[in-house]
């Protein structure tokens, strides 16, 4: 499926949930579908998925989205031990697999190895894991994620190589007060 | 002052946690710093010992599998409006400097970073040297203030003022700890 397209769903589809986006394409494609409750970094790849974590443990009343990279994940593998150790279950969290580093020229990353996020996320103790490769599919099972407070989940998206040409703002700052603002003002 | 007898397995015990780690305690729940972020070491399990065993419960402790994590995971708390504080061994500095520089400094994500520095007095450990010694010079490289903590004198001072400067700076805030307040292992 096209990563634009399932983000846009994903967008649709988390209501008031915040989501924080990994870094280069991942959240390039979150931009397109901009809100205040979007969180963008410009580096530190790896983290999105440990600035979820602290989202969740500072805010129980909120289901927090990651879309995050196959490549932002394997940079920070050891995240989803964290949390799992953490057992925090308001987290939802999509890696959309396209087989490698895209901004930086394509380069095979992960599934072209044999590397299964989804079995990586089960080995860590994730209660709900699927992999999807179809827009229909993933629109089904991420409503579900959505909807399921109980249990944290990790989907694995399939997605077609591709650059998206949308940036965010490069004002750190004015993304974090935005971000922190939209925040306080949901509950 | 003479090495300090730090047991070799077992648990640290909350009722032997030194003055230095109630200190650093108390000027937390001041500032309402709450989550406990950490990698944990020797020095550092005494410090977590004594939060476990907080009478009120204040203090949440959060355990990360690299150091590096833990910026990840203070910008989210930080965000989603509690504090918290990074608790890591000079080592473990040594494996978050891109996400301290690119996320903490460049995002204004403030917490006290706390650091117990190996390399520096009784070091039995030659591959602790390196890192040990390098962390007042990465903290200044990356524009992060810092104060080391080398005895009990004024410690309250010290640390009521660090965080009162940390959270005004709007970043993060490095806290050395030194063999020379925590002590030493003779061995490992």
């Amino acid at each position: 499926m096209e990563r634009l397209e399932a983000t846009r769903a994903a967008v649709e589809l988390a209501g008031e949930s915040p989501i924080v986006g990994g870094v280069g394409n991942s959240t390039f494609d979150l931009v397109a579908c901009d809100r205040p409750r979007h969180f963008y970094m410009w580096n530190s790849m790896g983290m999105a998925s440990s600035i979820a974590l602290g989202l969740a443990l500072a805010r129980p009343d909120l289901r927090v989205v990651v879309l995050d990279g196959d490549g932002s994940i394997l940079m920070n593998l050891g995240s989803l031990a964290t949390q799992r150790t953490a057992g925090v279950e308001n987290l939802v969290h999509v890696i959309w697999d396209n087989g490698g580093w895209e901004i930086t020229g394509g380069q095979p990353a992960g599934s072209p190895f044999g590397i299964d996020l989804e079995t990586v996320a089960r080995g860590c103790g994730f209660p709900r894991t699927a992999t999807v490769s179809e827009l229909d599919e993933f629109r089904r099972v991420f409503a579900e994620a959505i909807a399921d407070t109980q249990h944290a989940w990790v989907i694995v998206g399939r997605v077609a190589r591709g650059d998206s040409p949308y940036r965010p703002s490069k004002s750190c700052i004015g993304l974090r007060d935005r971000f922190m603002v939209a925040l306080a003002g949901s509950s | 002052m003479t090495t300090l007898d730090i047991k070799r397995s077992g648990r640290h015990q909350a009722a032997n946690a030194p003055a230095w780690a109630r200190a650093v305690l108390e000027a937390f729940r001041a500032e309402d710093i709450r989550n406990l972020v950490f990698l944990p070491d020797t020095v550092m399990g005494r410090l977590l010992a004594l939060a476990e065993a907080d009478a009120q419960h204040f203090f949440r402790l959060v355990s990360v599998h690299r150091e590096e994590e833990a910026v990840g995971i203070l910008a989210g708390l930080f965000m989603g409006g509690q504090r918290g504080a990074m608790l890591v061994q000079s080592s473990g500095l040594g494996n978050a400097l891109n996400a301290l520089g690119s996320l903490a400094m460049a995002y204004h994500i403030p917490f006290p970073l706390l650091v117990s520095l190996r390399g520096e007095l009784g070091e039995f450990n030659p591959a602790q040297l390196h890192m040990g010694r390098a962390v007042p010079g990465c903290l200044d490289a990356l524009y992060i203030p810092h104060v080391t903590l080398r005895g009990t004198d004024d410690l309250e001072t010290i640390l009521s003022g660090a965080l009162k400067t940390c959270f005004t700076t709007e970043g993060p805030f490095g806290i050395l700890l030194s063999a020379q307040l925590t002590g030493w292992k003779p061995e490992a």
